[in-house]
């Protein structure tokens, strides 16, 4: 860790005004503060939002608003959440641990930075962390890696569980701008794939604050579900994870909300498997076809070609379970 | 007052417990020194190969840094004088990726942190670097080693070609870090010539004359202080090159100087569990009597120096077979020296073994308890010797009974619960028991009619209940109660002992305390002149000749006849799993170790030891592995967030039992010792159990849900 200022803002705007291309905010603090111990970001100011009026889980006209700074253990376990977005609470408690979700804000969660073993080992080439220094995972350990929308800049994976849920649920994302202005982001384009610059995993702009995360009412909350497979119970990163979610008329899927992650730079939303059940009988041959569909499109590095047939599996297994509802 | 009831064999709680859980208990970082000036390690980035130029000028000009210390300017050290793993800033060669080069001392951590980044380093790399397992265990090399070398009986494995049914398989196991929870750590400080070295260590006289040594200082210049310990594991048997880099760094800017490890250093500093390829070769007859077992094991070691643990020690006396050939062949790589990791060889061993049984028992369509019971030796079959006793069929006996083994369905993949698929397995264990050369000092005295002891020995406890067990033994031997019992363990200038180590620690401390307490007694009588009909407690006597104060000091020692004996703990280890049949995810539901140890001194801590070693055995089957980097020879694993040790969710239920034996060859307490036997034989149980769930046979640790994909 490098010295660095602290300021403390009371409001988003102030906020915003302290911000800088070398400052950080801090809101949980459970990804930000690993970085700079271990040397990979080396902000000279971080800027508190601790005090921001911004933690409050409301409904709204067209649903529920998430405050920003609204704990993700709150929001779990948030009587509206587990009622009407119950894929949403399953699957911000299936990702990390009690204590740190306890810390983990919404917004920071979003905005979590990818767990490649290579981007925060700094003496390797990565181009997130050190654009154009090269991908040291692409020819190495990449297990944990992509298998759909890596460039041959990053085969990075985005880590965030809530945000596969988010994206199934299509979620928008609201931010403030310096100007005082506000715009929304859906959610399928927040995160970026990394093409030709994956430093950037998201299109925040400088000067942009996530204030809330709106979601849509929705009519899957009674056949949906969030199944996440990894190397041990709890505390450990997806190795797939699916949220699904069925509108169903009888037993007809009217439409289909899916979205992985474990898989690609960014919540991978399964358009091919969703785009195939639509209007589809909701039976075993059915979403076998679609998990097939979606995986098909795989393209595997040395070590996680397992990730095509855990895939499938995965996606059959959450669609199961939505369908039990 | 007369303290009738033995309090050995009690499940009484820790007598530090709450000293642990309050914060009072001193471990290596707690102690406070004026004026510390704090010590920050800095590690190569290449493999093989030297560093030709160092500028440390940036790090020297940084806010509060005092002194960086690299090969230029360090002192010269004796690199024989036992520390393991080098690394001691003795001049530009590196031979692993992670070698110290140098420390940073400022006057904070976070300041001797920050400035250890600003280091720049030029290497010259040598391009045959030996950092691929994979390409090298092609060609492996003969260890070093005498014990090491091919062990033939009978016709060894030629036998196998006439054996009627025959398993022929390989089994893998990754590398393994003991990470204890508290890291290691020390805080040096010099007073004169003289060093106190507040350190974790296993074995407190071992850790004195290696650090002596290295420093060329005699051994009574150096002092040990570590009463207690956040667990080893083995890492904090042997030291490392930390705990002297502490002392340098004290010398130099002649302060009292903390270092301590990262978690990220904790990886390449201070040894680990080697990668293991075993070879198992069984032959055996239609109704299932082994003819032929050969146990062929390849490890990687250290380019400069070697330690193999030795995965063949099970097969040298689980069974009964005439023919047996136990060998190894060593792959030196550019790593950190591998080290004793809990259970060394047994537990990897017994994962070979135990499968490689398990195969033979479905191979045969037997039960694989029957086939275990059928092959079990009369004496141990590697020198012929009579057993002190052995536990094997009593553990598998009351085990499979406690346990329901009779649930367990024969054909595999037929047990569904749910989505999930039930497996059961069971795999046996052993450890030598054995008692080293240990001494105790007690002190007496007596204050308004009541009698307090102080015990000193330099024993070690690294969390497993030491103190309580000795302070039980003296409480026994004097006749005093617990309370009035005060334990002095884990300091140099006590008494000298044994280690926490290979399952020496509780029979080499307990028979010295024990026996001290029978000579204190001794000499108490023989200044009375009274007449006794029964014999005097040392508190008793205390009393009644009015004594104000007595000490006496003892030496303990193996039996002599324990020689002409084999003395071993013996286990019988069961395990449920509980497996997703889409997503491949195992939870082991339930698991119970069933241990023949001698005497269990207080069953609580002992419990506590084995389900300990049992988690251990679940992460070893089910989630640890660490992954060298074949091009950097880094490790690409390198947080808790990537090495998975078991969360509470993988842990089910867990159940300890211990066979009620009497065992008084092996020495005069009838101690065996638990410390290691806890996970030898937990991994095979565990992938046993997968196999009887799913029909699929994982010979590669960890198990994880890739492995077992629907295919």
């Amino acid at each position: 860790m490098i010295p660095f200022k602290f300021s403390i803002a009371k409001n988003p705007s102030e906020a915003l005004g302290l911000i800088h291309p070398h400052a950080a905010f801090l809101a949980g603090g459970t990804n930000i503060l690993d970085l700079m111990k271990e040397h990979v970001a080396q902000p000279t100011e971080i800027i508190d939002l601790g005090r921001l009026p911004l933690n409050t889980i409301k409904p709204t006209a067209t649903g529920i608003s998430l405050g920003a700074l609204a704990k993700n253990t709150e929001t779990a376990n948030h009587q509206l959440i587990r009622k009407d977005y119950p894929m949403l609470s399953k699957a911000i408690l299936a990702g990390a641990s009690a204590q740190i979700r306890n810390m983990a804000s919404n917004g920071g969660n979003l905005l979590q930075r990818t767990r490649c073993s290579y981007f925060y080992e700094i003496n390797m080439p990565c181009n997130k962390r050190v654009p154009g220094s090269g991908c040291a995972a692409m020819k190495g350990f990449n297990r944990m890696h992509a298998i759909f929308g890596w460039s041959d800049q990053c085969v990075a994976v985005y880590p965030s569980d809530m945000a596969i849920a988010l994206s199934a649920l299509n979620a928008n994302v609201t931010v403030m701008q310096q100007n005082g202005g506000e715009r929304s982001i859906p959610f399928i384009d927040f995160h970026l794939l990394p093409k030709d610059h994956p430093e950037k995993d998201n299109s925040l702009k400088h000067g942009e604050l996530i204030t809330s995360i709106e979601l849509p009412k929705n009519n899957f909350a009674g056949h949906s579900a969030y199944i996440k497979v990894r190397d041990r119970h709890s505390y450990a990163f997806a190795l797939v994870s699916v949220a699904a979610g069925f509108e169903l008329q009888g037993s007809t899927i009217k439409t289909a909300h899916i979205a992985m992650g474990g898989v690609a730079h960014k919540p991978w939303r399964a358009l091919k498997a969703e785009a195939f059940l639509k209007d589809k009988a909701a039976t075993l041959a059915n979403f076998t076809k679609a998990a097939n569909l979606e995986m098909s499109a795989a393209k595997p590095l040395a070590h996680n070609k397992f990730k095509i047939e855990m895939g499938k599996q995965t996606l059959i297994h959450a669609f199961e379970v939505a369908l039990k509802g | 007052m007369e303290n009738t009831n033995k309090i050995i064999g009690k499940g009484i709680d820790r007598i530090d417990g709450i000293m642990k859980i309050t914060g009072k208990a001193t471990y290596a970082t707690d102690y406070p020194a004026k004026n510390m000036a704090y010590a920050v390690l800095f590690k190569s980035t290449i493999a093989s190969g030297k560093i030709v130029e160092m500028d440390t000028a940036d790090a020297e000009k940084s806010p509060g840094v005092i002194q960086v210390i690299t090969h230029k300017n360090a002192p010269k050290l004796n690199v024989k004088g036992g520390l393991r793993g080098g690394a001691l800033l003795q001049g530009p060669e590196i031979t692993f990726h992670g070698q110290h080069i140098g420390m940073v001392v400022a006057e904070t951590f976070e300041q001797a942190t920050a400035a250890s980044h600003l280091i720049q380093v030029k290497y010259q790399q040598d391009k045959t670097e030996k950092i691929d397992f994979d390409e090298l265990a092609k060609k492996p090399e003969m260890p070093k080693g005498k014990e090491l070398a091919d062990l033939v009986r009978g016709a060894g494995k030629s036998a196998l070609s006439q054996a009627e049914i025959k398993i022929e398989e390989a089994y893998e196991t990754p590398i393994e870090h003991h990470h204890p929870m508290e890291p290691h750590a020390t805080v040096a400080v010099w007073e004169g010539e003289n060093l106190i070295l507040y350190n974790g260590s296993q074995i407190i006289n071992g850790a004195q004359t290696a650090a002596a040594a290295t420093l060329n200082l005699r051994p009574e210049q150096v002092r040990i202080v570590s009463p207690y310990i956040g667990g080893g594991f083995g890492s904090k048997g042997g030291q490392w090159a930390n705990v002297v880099l502490a002392a340098v760094a004290a010398k130099m800017v002649n302060r009292p100087v903390k270092l301590v490890l990262t978690r990220q250093q904790m990886f390449n500093s201070v040894g680990l569990r080697q990668r293991n390829i075993q070879k198992i070769s069984l032959g055996a007859t239609k109704d299932g009597i082994l003819t032929t077992l050969a146990h062929e094991t390849i490890s990687h070691t250290a380019v400069d120096s070697e330690y193999i643990e030795p995965c063949g020690d099970c097969s040298k006396i689980m069974y009964e077979v005439p023919n047996s050939l136990i060998s190894y062949r060593v792959v030196p790589m550019n790593l950190i020296l591998p080290t004793y990791t809990r259970g060394p060889g047994k537990s990897t061993g017994s994962f070979a073994l135990e499968c490689a049984m398990d195969e033979l028992a479905h191979q045969l369509k037997m039960d694989p308890i029957a086939l275990r019971i059928k092959n079990e030796p009369k004496k141990d079959p590697s020198n012929g010797k009579p057993w002190s006793s052995r536990t094997t069929v009593k553990c598998l006996e009351e085990g499979a009974k406690a346990f329901g083994w009779e649930k367990r369905k024969a054909i595999p993949g037929t047990h569904f619960s749910g989505e999930n698929l039930i497996g059961y397995g069971v795999a046996c264990g052993t450890y030598p028991a054995r008692q080293r050369d240990s001494s105790a000092n007690i002190k007496l005295t007596l204050k308004a009619g009541q009698v307090y002891a102080i015990i000193e020995i330099a024993a070690s406890d690294l969390g497993t209940g030491t103190n309580t067990i000795l302070a039980q033994t003296a409480a026994d031997g004097l006749g005093i109660p617990l309370s009035l019992i005060t334990m002095k363990i884990g300091d140099s200038d006590l008494p000298p002992a044994a280690g926490s180590v290979g399952s020496v620690g509780a029979s080499s401390f307990a028979n010295a305390v024990n026996d001290a307490c029978t000579k204190i007694t001794d000499e108490l009588l023989a200044k009375s002149n009274k007449q006794f009909f029964v014999r005097p407690t040392a508190n008793d006597l205390m009393i009644s000749e009015k004594i104000a104060a007595f000490e006496t000091q003892s030496s303990s020692k193996a039996p002599a006849e324990a020689e002409q004996y084999s003395a071993h703990s013996f286990n019988a280890n069961f395990a449920e799993v509980s497996i997703n049949k889409l997503t491949g995810m195992v939870k082991v539901t339930r698991f119970l170790a069933v241990t023949g140890a001698g005497k269990i001194l207080n069953p609580k801590t002992a419990r506590s030891q084995i389900i300990g070693g049992n988690i251990w055995g679940i992460g070893m089957a089910l989630t640890e592995e660490s992954v060298i980097d074949p091009r950097y020879g880094n490790f690409a694993i390198r947080s808790f967030a990537d090495y998975h040790v078991p969360a509470n969710l993988d842990v089910g239920q867990l159940d300890a039992m211990f066979i009620n034996e009497v065992d008084m060859i092996p020495n005069k307490m009838g101690v065996k010792g638990i410390g290691e036997v806890g996970i030898v034989g937990v991994a095979a149980a565990i992938a046993n159990a997968v196999f009887n769930a799913t029909g699929k046979r994982i010979r590669s640790l960890p198990i994880t849900p890739d492995k077992l994909l629907p295919s």
